[in-house]
């Protein structure tokens, strides 16, 4: 076995409140993330998307943005930060912190508690006026999200990849976006803000994580001493369920001012072994080795990136590609005809020993870096069993050829999604 | 074999400096546990380099624009296979980029780090291209550029670059165009590569948990000889005032987007580190988030949090950009101006540069967390025969009371650049 130089340990401190330690002597900094995790729904995304942000640019005794900056540069230039990320038919709110460890400062300074007192006061002290968020910095943080979400356009790979959820998760929590829509956003107030965050607080599941060369009993203290002054209701969180195939492919084209089309194709799958459908989708798409890469990129020249993701949370894998317009059809028949050869086999065993390295190459990387590593367990919480990423690799060498003929045997096309030039409507 | 450790006592760290008898710089640096190995082997060689000579020819050649890039692209092909079907075999992931003064292929990896040396030391030393495999090529870059065309940043960026230069080719897309890329051909693909692809041109950079001595025996084997071909590259002049005031393009955005630049004059080796970190000094105690400057143009809803500065220098080019949204970027502009005026009439706050100079510093030790940044910064620093290590004596030198000469120098509010993306429906207009 494998022997990765990380110790991991994750306890309970109330109802829904864990805190995670995860000590790597090698790092030269010290990270927090904390994140709240509720339902995600249409109603209350924009509502919770701006509590983050409230959050994480002042609090009771930093009340204004630039007495909060000028500390956090004091601290070397420590960062925090706050925004709302979607975690499949769940909204994870995060608050992340990070700093050079103390044995770097040039004055003995103790900056790692310090940064997780602001963080606390953050979380658990927020700068108010009366019983509602301090009201001018709301509003700008609330003109701040509205503009985020128009801005969410100007980005076009990635608001295709937004449009494109609208259909492949119609009708599921998945479908929503992260920061909510602008109907709803409009509607918050100061007011209504802090009420949600008090709620939030009560209500959400909410996971620490600190990771460091040494354990911070300072910073533990702080945290946990602060979260354990909240009264909590919480009663429990809904697990992201499957995303359900539907009878007949949607298919969406979409006019929009792009030089160059971009194309998301969703499949459907309920396949089980993590692993497997990993080492399939290396050979499919997701390595400059793979078939999409070598066919639809290098071999065809129909475009510049062509590649797969995967979800395993709802059981959808994507490919993304960016193409002319006019060569869209022929993209998508290669796609599909690259997965039709992985149906039947169409592989040789260096393909799957190559895959599998490429897997392991990135797997084995985690524990270099303090957010790859927190992600790493986050993502699995929730899960019957959680691996590390050397059992993982171990579960990754028992995938077998079938396994993996299995896993791409499992993909049934879903969604095709196309934002295109106006001109080619 | 010229070999010596270089040392920081600030921060108690070390590398190994090789200067290989091929003529390549070599630098190691060890970390001790790490899972990940990064590797960089990069030439002084990116989009700008479009104007050079050698001993070999009597005057300076000038060649269409992308090259670098393109040579970029067609070095992943071998012979007989794909070059990332070599690293297929070792797990490694593998890529390469292009920028404006350089052109770096790497890998990063946990296992089999040396046979992921020799395959990049082979491959970037054994270029084979064909008119066919050139052409074939045109389609791909052809789609990465229309990529970019669609990628808002990107052209507020680069229309910016297009108001202040008006000779210095920095302000041509690093890919260059549809129609440059159309002159390209083998002939010009090798004749560059012979040029540029030369070890007195090129730094090897390898950050990881790495036996030094296996390191240099494959270094031996693999680097080829190659004869100093007395490289030189040179630009057109550039004139110090700006192109044009103002350039607008109109996308399919939500709200306009600017990029603001302030032409100075570039300087060389360690007087440009030091331009450099100075002026980034000077950015953040003008308009960081700590500053008294921001907080009025954020509680007014001139700027939102996007707002960020930067230095942008390199071989024959500085400025500082400010860049955000707003929904009046000419009065951000305006206000900036009139910001600077008052900082060069009324001085800095001592305590607020005494922060930034930790934050700046904060900031550097974070690197040493991470292959990738230490590798990526050590070729950075080696390509201008510098050592990462300057940098950090350079930070921790810095003064206050340099921070008023440098606004001065770098700062000339008649030298100012606008780029807006409107969104469309807007007016597109150059002046």
């Amino acid at each position: 076995m494998i022997k990765l130089p990380i110790n991991y340990n994750r306890e309970k401190i109330a109802d829904g409140i864990h805190y995670t330690t995860i000590i790597n002597k090698r790092l030269k900094t010290n990270y927090f993330i904390v994140h709240l995790v509720t339902e995600l729904s249409e109603k209350t995304a924009s509502l919770n998307a701006i509590v983050p942000a409230v959050l994480s640019a002042t609090n009771a005794k930093l009340p204004t943005i630039t007495d909060f900056s000028k500390k956090l540069s004091s601290l070397y230039g420590a960062s925090l930060r706050g925004y709302a990320a979607k975690a499949s038919d769940n909204q994870d709110l995060v608050i992340s912190a990070a700093c050079i460890n103390d044995r770097y400062c040039f004055d003995g300074e103790k900056i790692t508690e310090e940064l997780a007192g602001i963080l606390a006061d953050c979380l658990t002290d927020p700068h108010l006026e009366g019983e509602a968020f301090f009201e001018s910095d709301f509003a700008l943080k609330k003109q701040e999200l509205l503009d985020d979400i128009d801005a969410e356009i100007n980005e076009k790979r990635s608001y295709a990849f937004k449009r494109a959820n609208l259909s492949i998760f119609k009708g599921e929590p998945a479908a929503i976006s992260a920061k909510g829509d602008r109907e709803q956003a409009e509607k918050i107030t100061a007011d209504s803000a802090y009420r949600q965050y008090k709620k939030l607080l009560e209500t959400a599941r909410i996971e620490i994580f600190f990771v460091g060369a040494e354990e911070c009993v300072e910073s533990k203290k702080i945290l946990t001493d602060a979260l354990l002054k909240i009264s909590r209701n919480y009663g429990g969180d809904s697990s992201s369920k499957l995303s359900p195939l539907k009878s007949k492919v949607c298919r969406v084209t979409e006019p929009h001012d792009v030089a160059q089309s971009k194309m998301f194709m969703a499949f459907k799958t309920d396949y089980e072994d993590y692993p497997a459908m990993r080492l399939m989708l290396a050979i499919y798409g997701a390595t400059p080795i793979s078939k999409l890469f070598m066919n639809v990129r290098e071999k065809l020249s129909l475009c510049y990136y062509c590649s797969s993701m995967y979800n395993d949370k709802k059981g959808v894998v994507y490919v993304d590609s960016g193409i002319e317009h006019s060569n869209v059809k022929k993209a998508e028949a290669e796609i599909i005809n690259q997965l039709d050869a992985m149906q039947k086999g169409d592989f040789t065993e260096e393909d799957f020993d190559n895959a599998r390295k490429a897997i392991i190459n990135v797997w084995k990387g985690v524990t270099d870096g303090a957010r790859t590593i927190a992600d790493w367990y986050f993502n699995q919480i929730g899960k019957n069993e959680i691996y590390s990423p050397e059992e993982m690799i171990e579960r990754l060498m028992k995938v077998t050829r079938e396994d993996v003929i299995a896993a791409s045997n499992s993909l049934k096309l879903d969604t095709v999604y196309v934002l295109t030039g106006k001109e080619a409507v | 074999m010229e070999k010596k450790i270089v040392k920081n006592d600030r921060t108690g760290e070390q590398y190994t400096y090789v200067k290989h008898p091929t003529g390549l710089d070599i630098y190691i640096w060890k970390m001790e546990d790490y899972s990940t190995t990064y590797a960089l082997f990069g030439t002084k060689y990116g989009s700008i380099n479009t104007k050079f000579k050698t001993k070999d020819e009597a005057d300076f050649i000038t060649v269409p624009n992308g090259i670098a890039h393109y040579l970029e692209h067609k070095l992943f092909e071998n012979e007989d296979c794909d070059v990332f079907s070599l690293y297929a075999k070792t797990g490694a992931s593998a890529n390469a980029y292009t920028s404006f003064d350089k052109t770096c292929y790497l890998f990063s990896c946990t296992d089999n780090v040396y046979d992921s040396l020799e395959i990049l030391l082979s491959f970037v030393q054994n270029p084979y291209f064909t008119e066919e495999t050139v052409r074939k090529e045109q389609g791909i870059i052809g789609q990465e550029i229309r990529m970019y065309d669609d990628d808002a940043g990107w052209r507020v960026f680069f229309n910016m670059l297009q108001g202040m230069y008006h000779n210095h080719p920095v302000k041509i897309d690093i890919a260059g165009t549809v129609e440059s890329i159309a002159q390209i051909n083998a002939d010009l693909l090798y004749k560059c590569y012979y040029t540029f692809y030369n070890l007195n041109n090129m730094v090897l950079s390898i950050a990881g948990n790495v036996d030094e001595d296996r390191v240099l025996e494959i270094c031996d084997k693999f680097l080829k000889n190659n004869d100093n071909p007395e490289l030189e590259t040179a630009f057109e002049d550039e004139p110090e005032t700006v192109c044009k005031k103002e350039v607008v393009q109109n996308l399919e955005i939500s709200m306009p987007m600017f990029n603001i630049g302030f032409k100075a004059k570039p300087e060389k080796g360690l007087d440009a580190l030091r331009a450099e970190v100075e002026t980034n000094f000077v950015l953040s105690l003008l308009a960081d988030e700590s500053s008294d400057f921001y907080k009025k143009l954020y509680d007014e809803g001139l700027i939102n949090s996007s707002f960020s500065s930067e230095v942008f220098k390199g071989d024959g080019y500085f400025c500082s950009i400010f860049g955000g949204e707003s929904r009046d970027p000419r009065l951000v502009r305006d206000r900036i101006i009139e910001e600077i005026d008052r900082c060069k009439r009324e001085g800095f706050d001592r305590e607020r540069f005494d922060c930034v100079k930790k934050a700046y510093y904060g900031a550097l030790i974070r690197n040493f967390n991470d292959a990738e940044a230490i590798a990526t910064n050590v070729i950075n620093a080696g390509m201008e025969r510098l050592s990462f290590f300057d940098v950090i004596e350079t930070v921790a030198a810095v003064a206050f009371e340099d921070m008023a000469k440098r606004l001065d120098k770098q700062f000339d509010t008649k030298n100012v650049t606008i780029s807006i993306i409107e969104p469309l429906g807007g007016k597109e207009e150059q002046n």
